[in-house]
């Protein structure tokens, strides 16, 4: 982030102040940055007007990728010596349809692991500097960032959606007034 | 009603709270499952040394303890997939209190369950016979066996149930990180990945989860049907018949139901659960009991009509002997313990009295371990030739094998229930919200 933008953090109790704050921050020219929550929301995400997410696609080509494998294993390993079995044919499609089955699910599973951990940038260690660890028990967090020039502006809005506020400069030990930048909206 | 009484922080300090260092009783409880457990690692080295027949498997019981037990524990998971991935799907709001336990039930199950072909074995070194890997012939697996069926259908479920038990719990693990402090917390911090709820995140993972979901379901009806074909693939009468797939996997659910309930009754009192596991919940997996018995006990009659309508002499013979021949008690014991038993929960009174469910739980189980037992030894032991009848009882060192089993997956329980979150904080705090959006 350009050294001449800065981050607000909006802490709220519950998630329909932190949803009204999404809607109210769309209309601003303020920028909204994340949005933490210790569960998944309905409320959240109809304010977020988010798309739909991508993880499907890995799951799918997944599955398809595990059914020709599971199902190709079958076969390759039945005709390296083409020995009838029981009765039946070398490459037999209904007990091959099986292990093709399982190998579906399989790998239609580690196409959605990995779709999720890529899509959701898993695993990330390095904590943002104003995460709060309150944000996977009971509160939820709205961060936006501004101009410099604009912060008193926002940290208003955030105050005025019923939020407790967190700043860069409250992290850095320096708490309690709004930061110093312009007028209020 | 008590669940109007939590909190999201209420839940959060409940089941943290768990996690504190432990006391001595549960180290000595600790212990004594771990002596099991040695137990059965001796029994099976005892075994490894001097040769399977020290078990009580023989001509014409090929199959004894080590596949009942087998059958057993795989039947055992499927409750906890039902639970977290069946009715997590139809949106039944009372499974999030046990989804967690009941997932990891599932998860330590199936790796009992996967001990016993090892076991059964014998020459366990051998084991690679069972991985698609060409021998020094070029001879490969014969994927036509329902055997080569199970390898693939149990690494599955194990690989599957492992990493949605994994994945449901990352939001959990990073609210512990964040209340932790020290090594716990670095702890945390690694295996939570980074989790920090953010909106993208929840985004990803709702819909991982449901994906999830709807992949388990398949698939842990196809496992226990495999596991049904083990057996309805043999051209043994009592075995080959096409309700085994549906018979198995409905007893696998009754089964798995009971031991739910078996765990987490005294789980909820030990961790004072009574607000989150309420009465309520347990009283709907009870519910859910009387309806696998019935579907259980409609497959032992639809066997006996079956045998009879067919007038297959040697399949009326093997269910005759079955019901009056000299394993008549496990047969009766299975009657009554999986079908009768359970229609006590229709009382409602008994379906609410902790003591009551805690003690039907225990029949079932008892029950389900005896169907295992009738339907695998009581047909090879009296099939098409009379002269090749026979008898079956397990060898002491069968016995240990067995008790180390239950031992284990004891143990791994109970390590689990005081270092990870027992209860899904997550799900809890859902049920509360009623903008709670998991897996939309």
């Amino acid at each position: 982030m350009p050294t001449d933008r800065a981050s607000i953090m909006g802490i709220f109790d519950t998630e329909t102040q932190a949803a009204s704050a999404i809607r109210g921050l769309h209309n601003t020219a303020y920028t909204l940055e994340r949005v933490h929550s210790p569960i998944p929301s309905h409320v959240i995400a109809g304010a977020m007007e988010a798309p739909k997410s991508k993880v499907g696609w890995f799951t799918l080509a997944g599955g398809i990728t595990g059914f020709f494998a599971g199902f190709l294993l079958a076969a390759f390993t039945s005709a390296r010596w083409g020995m009838i079995v029981g009765g039946k044919p070398i490459v037999a499609l209904v007990p091959f349809f099986i292990v093709g089955f399982e190998f579906t699910i399989l790998f239609a599973v580690f196409g959605n692991v990995l779709g999720l951990i890529s899509q959701a940038r898993l695993p990330r260690f390095k904590q943002d500097e104003l995460y709060d660890p309150r944000f996977t028990g009971h509160k939820f967090g709205v961060l936006a960032s501004c101009n410099a020039s604009e912060c008193n502006g926002l940290y208003h809005f955030f105050e005025a959606k019923g939020a407790d506020i967190k700043t860069a400069e409250e992290v850095q030990g320096e708490p309690g007034q709004p930061p110093q930048g312009g007028p209020t909206p | 009603m008590t669940q109007t009484a939590l909190t999201y922080q209420s839940i959060d300090d409940t089941v943290i709270d768990t996690l504190a260092p432990p006391d001595r009783n549960y180290w000595v409880v600790v212990a004594l499952l771990f002596c099991g457990v040695l137990m059965g690692a001796v029994c099976w080295l005892y075994q490894i040394f001097t040769g399977i027949g020290v078990g009580g498997q023989n001509n014409p019981v090929h199959w004894g303890t080590y596949l009942i037990n087998f059958v057993f524990w795989v039947g055992i998971a499927h409750s906890g997939t039902l639970i977290s991935a069946i009715l997590h799907l139809f949106r039944a709001g009372w499974r999030n209190p046990i989804a967690r336990a009941a997932e990891t039930m599932t998860v330590f199950a199936v790796c009992t369950a996967g001990l016993y072909p090892f076991i059964h074995l014998g020459r366990v070194w051998m084991v690679y016979y069972m991985l698609p890997i060409p021998n020094q012939r070029t001879l490969w697996p014969n994927f036509q066996s329902p055997l080569m069926f199970d390898v693939v259908a149990i690494s599955t479920y194990l690989t599957v149930s492992s990493l949605f038990w994994y994945t449901g719990m990352l939001p959990d693990l990073a609210a512990i990180r964040d209340r932790a402090t020290g090594l716990r917390r670095k702890v945390f911090a690694i295996i939570s990945l980074g989790w920090t709820g953010e909106y993208e995140q929840w985004r990803h993972y709702t819909r991982g989860y449901l994906f999830f979901a709807a992949l388990a379901t398949p698939l842990v009806i196809s496992v226990h049907s495999v596991v049904s074909w083990d057996f309805a693939l043999g051209v043994v009468p009592g075995w080959h018949t096409t309700i085994f797939a549906p018979y198995f996997v409905a007893g696998a659910i009754h089964s798995g139901l009971a031991m739910v309930l078996t765990l987490m009754i005294p789980l909820r009192k030990i961790f004072h659960y009574e607000k989150i596991i309420t009465v309520r919940v347990l009283e709907s997996v009870a519910k859910t009991i009387v309806f696998t018995g019935l579907i259980v006990g409609f497959a032992y009659g639809t066997e006996v009509f079956i045998a009879w309508y067919s007038h297959n002499i040697v399949e009326m013979e093997t269910f005759r002997w079955r019901m009056f021949g000299d394993y008549a008690v496990e047969y009766w014991i299975m009657v009554v313990c999986n079908t009768v038993i359970p229609l006590l929960f229709l009382i409602k009174p008994i379906r609410t009295h902790i003591k009551w469910l805690f003690v039907i739980s225990i029949f079932v189980n008892i029950g389900m371990w005896y169907e295992r037992f009738v339907i695998i030894i009581g047909s090879v032991a009296h099939d098409f030739l009379p002269y090749a009848w026979g008898l079956y009882r397990p060898t002491l060192v069968e016995f240990g094998i067995m008790i180390g089993s239950f031992c284990l997956f004891f143990f791994l329980f109970v390590l689990f229930v005081k270092h990870l979150p027992s209860v899904s904080m997550t799900e809890m705090k859902e049920t509360l919200h009623e903008g709670g959006a998991h897996a939309d």
